[in-house]
């Protein structure tokens, strides 16, 4: 195997700029400042979105936030709410809202090509009325993110075109990773029997909410 | 499951939408007045709804959907976001609500509760039994189905707008009702809570939206004994029947998961189950989403 630099180099935005030449101008006539009806629609129908946050030094983490189609509820053309569901209980996200309130979403929706985008800047709040709208299997959120949103659009399709992440035949792929027990096993320095831990993982997905 | 297609969309009030869905195949099956049905909502919850068209037409249902602003995304996605043409897939009729046969009828109604009285109504009708109903909502325009009601039975429906005319009292109407009258209630919690104050609990039968607040003793683990796959199911605390056994590889249906829509009916073999539901299961029959065990062990027929 050929070794090429383990660090590669690094060009400036200028440099970037003039290589990409300009944009097309129908990309900037896109960026909404509010929720329009065809995002709401899209929010409507969306199951999963990744969320980013960054700490007040800028260093940044995504996560998943996923629920039925709408779980993520649009409380006014300027403000949505997402559930904060039980997880690893590590809060980063918290910790970096109370830090810096910069928050990137993009909305996915299964089949369709186009990602929504939303940015804003996010708080933690426990208010009754948006926890209720959240409240799933007889059991609501403790906590839910709200987000002020200052922009929104239609990211193209071309991603997940080329990424053919809705094309069934792509479930395939899952074929050639391990085992999350395996990789738990490996990951933690455990001695247990990778099929026990999974069983153990598993036992703990059946607690989702 | 059924499968329909939404043929009309028909705004009734401000916040109150008419549903009328279509058969894509054969009939659709046949229901009683009080009767509703599960619709599966594209967005993967489960809602019921009181069936209020006509029980003769086989080839549509007819519901009615009250938008609600603390929606958690059923009302809302079906005011929204539906549109005539999608298909929806509904549950079988269910009825937790039957006219029982009276000499006379009294049927109160408050807000969107008319939808399962306004088939009752019809029915009384046409058998020509008197009867009488008593629709309270804060304003005429608010009210769906007010005219319609008030063309087909006249003064036979009495309209109250609490917002000029107040709440209507139930005390004095229970004085003046014939003993041999039926009273069917549908509304709000606090309609239900007068007309149960007023009508003696014979008499009065009642259907809520909404699980009544009540408390229950901690809950207790407890064993599921599935009888037909002679498998043994632990229930821990603060993990619903439901959930236990679905786990355990025996999903049961679910649609409210709150015990007011019956779906996820279980028959008890052995064993004391603590109802938990609303709407009173069945004798031998348990709602596993919310009922649990009285006794540490329940045998069901699963």
């Amino acid at each position: 195997m050929t070794h090429v630099s383990t660090r590669p180099r690094r060009i400036s935005v200028s440099e970037v700029l003039t290589r990409l030449g300009p944009p097309e101008p129908m990309i900037e006539a896109k960026v909404r400042d509010r929720i329009d009806e065809y995002a709401r629609c899209f929010i409507a129908h969306s199951p999963l979105a990744m969320m980013a946050t960054a700490d007040a030094a800028g260093r940044t983490d995504c996560s998943p936030r996923g629920d039925y189609p709408g779980f993520v509820k649009v409380l006014d053309e300027r403000t949505i709410a997402l559930p904060d569901r039980p997880g690893n209980k590590i809060a980063d996200s918290f910790r970096n809202l109370d830090e810096n309130d910069g928050v990137g979403l993009c909305f996915l929706v299964p089949g369709v090509r186009e990602v929504l985008r939303v940015n804003g800047s996010g708080y933690v709040t426990d208010e009754p009325d948006v926890l209720v709208r959240m409240r799933t299997e007889a059991k609501q959120p403790q906590f839910a993110i709200v987000v002020e949103v200052a922009e929104t659009y239609f990211h193209c399709g071309r991603a997940l075109i080329r990424s053919r992440l809705w094309d069934p035949a792509s479930q395939a792929l899952a074929e050639g990773m391990p085992s999350i027990g395996e990789v738990a096993a490996a990951q933690f320095g455990v001695d247990q029997d990778p099929a026990l831990l999974e069983q153990f993982l598993e036992s703990g997905y059946r607690e989702l909410y | 499951m059924q499968q329909t297609i939404v043929e009309h969309l028909d705004r009734l009030t401000e916040d109150v939408l008419a549903l009328t869905l279509r058969a894509t195949g054969e009939e659709l099956a046949p229901w009683e007045p009080g009767a509703h049905i599960d619709l599966s909502v594209p967005n993967w919850l489960t809602r019921q709804y009181s069936l209020c068209g006509d029980p003769a037409d086989r080839d549509a249902y007819r519901i009615a959907v009250r938008y609600d602003p603390l929606s958690r995304g059923g009302s809302e996605y079906l005011h929204r976001f539906l549109r005539p043409g999608r298909t929806l897939n509904v549950s079988l009729p269910r009825n937790h609500f039957p006219l029982a046969p009276a000499p006379r009828y009294l049927f109160l109604a408050g807000g969107i509760g008319i939808t399962p009285l306004l088939p009752m109504m019809r029915a009384a009708a046409t058998a020509a039994l008197p009867a009488t109903l008593l629709y309270v909502g804060p304003s005429a325009d608010t009210m769906p189905f007010a005219g319609e009601l008030r063309r087909s039975h006249g003064d036979r429906v009495r309209i109250v707008e609490t917002g000029r005319q107040g709440r209507p009292d139930l005390d004095a109407l229970a004085a003046t009702l014939e003993p041999d009258t039926l009273v069917y209630c549908c509304g709000p919690a606090g309609m239900l809570a007068a007309a149960e104050a007023a009508f003696p609990a014979e008499r009065l039968h009642a259907e809520r939206f909404q699980p009544a607040a009540r408390t229950f003793g901690p809950d207790t683990a407890f064993e599921a004994v599935c009888a037909r796959s002679a498998s043994t199911v632990a229930v821990p605390a603060g993990v619903s029947l439901l959930d236990a056994l679905s786990h355990a590889g025996h999903p049961l249906p679910a649609g409210c998961r709150e015990g007011v829509c019956g779906s996820c009916d279980v028959a008890v073999l052995d064993g004391s189950p603590e109802h938990r539901d609303d709407i009173g299961a069945p004798q031998g029959h348990m709602y596993p989403c919310v009922s649990r065990a009285l006794s540490p062990r329940l045998v069901l027929d699963l």
